[in-house]
């Protein structure tokens, strides 16, 4: 009779044994250990993954997390009626609205940034952002607004440091101020939605809203693996491994746009000019806070291939990687080292550490 | 060795076959061979399926061959879905922006597209994707 213990002393038939031990261990898989859902929110599709999480509280995470996507959406709009259209009904009309902690919190962040950005951020220049007609869920189809009407609210001059958040009570001494939180909104969405993920005990998981993302965890015993899409044809460009608890953001012109008369105008406005910024074609950030990498990558969009690099050391992002009008990558040396390019790029444009 | 040791060994050697059957599952090989214009190997992260949802409406997956179009109803009309060697668009939807139609092609595993207006999405699937996600 053949004892257990010649399966591991003969050389032979340890490899055998090994190796079926090996294939089942492998195939043996009941349950993939990949769980997916979607829903839509933020006018778009917010996308989850989690690994290894026993069914029953994915489904249950996943549930709380439309939920609470859906009450952000409505209170953080930046047009459809909801508590944020509140605070810039009295903005508009008295000068001051009251907030409660949760959209204060929220208001407070964003200045924070805005100043960071050197104001390449802004939060409060909703009005062009209405007339360049991007307060639609589809895109407009132009024309673009008359000149005189552009210059006329730059002149105003909206800046967040014209707001005070003081408790639960918000004042302006400029009436030109309207929230519009879209290059921000989503990202600090997510970071509200991944605190609600590790309160429920889930450790391994990616919150991606529209292709914006914070991964948190591995996917068992890799890394997660993020492509980050070329801006300008179909495929992936690099990717990137997020180390542990990392988002990835990316504003490009190519997300909401529209032509009019042969030319493109997109969603990302420069608050200096007017118009759409125009010397970077997508601007992407590595930053552990979502709602900073959203914030910085459309600071970094607008400031473009010259000046990116101070805006983005003010900001604290030590990662981030930018594609210009004439396709040229711009980097700094430690985005280098977290990229994997699917082909080496002819030049990328180095700058100094961040 | 011993006659104990050879008849270990002709059941571990048999029964390798017996669970390669009974655990392979048809992956990114069988429909890589069939796409035709999809040249990559069965380990380069190819997508296999694609996940079309329509809101309110449980995830259908669907292979990527043969070449055909999908009509996925929603709640302004239908869409239609193109399967071509391999990768898949939105080549029609009732929407007035079509966002969703100019995303294009679709050919890594993990990419996405969506049609808000008429609340349908898409997405590449593969055995062995090799993104979890993409960003845009």
């Amino acid at each position: 009779m053949p004892s257990f213990d010649l399966l591991l002393r003969h050389p032979l038939l340890r490899t055998l044994t090994l190796a079926l031990a090996c294939l089942l261990a492998a195939c043996n898989r009941a349950d993939d250990p990949v769980y997916h859902d979607q829903f839509f929110a933020f006018g778009t599709l917010i996308d989850l993954t989690f690994f290894d999480v026993d069914t029953a509280l994915a489904e249950q995470a996943s549930r709380a997390l439309e939920q609470a996507f859906m009450q952000m959406h409505n209170d953080w709009h930046a047009w459809q009626p909801g508590a944020l259209q509140q605070v810039n009904a009295g903005l508009a009309g008295q000068g001051q609205a009251s907030v409660d902690p949760a959209m204060a919190a929220l208001i407070q962040e964003a200045n924070r940034l805005s100043v960071l950005s050197n104001g390449l951020f802004n939060p409060v220049i909703g009005r062009l952002v209405a007339i360049w007609g991007f307060h639609h869920d589809e895109p407009p189809q132009g024309p673009p607004p008359a000149r005189d009407r552009i210059r006329q609210l730059l002149e105003q001059a909206p800046a967040s440091t014209d707001i005070r958040v003081d408790g639960g009570h918000i004042s302006s001494r400029n009436p030109a101020v309207r929230y519009d939180l879209g290059a921000f909104a989503k990202g600090y969405a997510i970071d509200r939605g991944i605190e609600r993920l590790k309160a429920l005990g889930i450790t391994h998981a990616i919150i991606n809203a529209g292709g914006d993302l914070r991964a948190i965890g591995r996917h068992g015993q890799r890394p997660w693996r993020i492509g980050i899409r070329d801006p300008r044809q179909p495929g992936v460009l690099a990717s990137i491994e997020p180390a542990g608890d990392e988002s990835v953001f990316t504003s490009g012109d190519y997300e909401r746009f529209y032509e009019y008369e042969g030319r493109r105008y997109h969603h990302i406005i420069d608050p200096r000019s007017g118009y759409p910024a125009g010397a970077a074609v997508s601007a992407t950030v590595i930053h552990p806070v979502a709602a900073t990498a959203d914030a910085a990558a459309t600071a970094l969009f607008v400031a473009g291939p010259d000046a990116w690099p101070a805006i983005a050391r003010q900001m604290g992002v030590k990662y981030a990687m930018l594609v210009d009008r004439e396709g040229r990558i711009h980097m700094n040396p430690a985005m280098k080292t977290r990229l994997t390019f699917e082909s080496e790029p002819d030049t990328i444009v180095m700058s100094e550490t961040l | 060795m011993t006659r104990a040791d050879r008849v270990l060994m002709a059941i571990v050697l048999c029964s390798l076959p017996l669970l390669y059957l009974h655990f392979w599952t048809p992956g990114a090989a069988d429909y890589s061979d069939s796409a035709g214009g999809v040249t990559q190997g069965a380990d380069a992260g190819t997508a296999t399926v694609l996940r079309i949802q329509s809101a309110g409406t449980a995830a259908n997956t669907t292979p990527l061959a043969p070449d055909r179009q999908i009509q996925v109803p929603g709640p302004m009309g239908e869409s239609t879905i193109e399967i071509r060697a391999g990768q898949a668009r939105f080549l029609e939807s009732p929407c007035p922006g079509k966002v969703c139609v100019h995303s294009g092609w679709l050919s890594e595993a993990g990419q996405l597209a969506a049609c808000l207006p008429n609340r349908i999405s898409i997405q590449l699937l593969g055995s062995r994707p090799r993104f979890d996600a993409i960003n845009f």
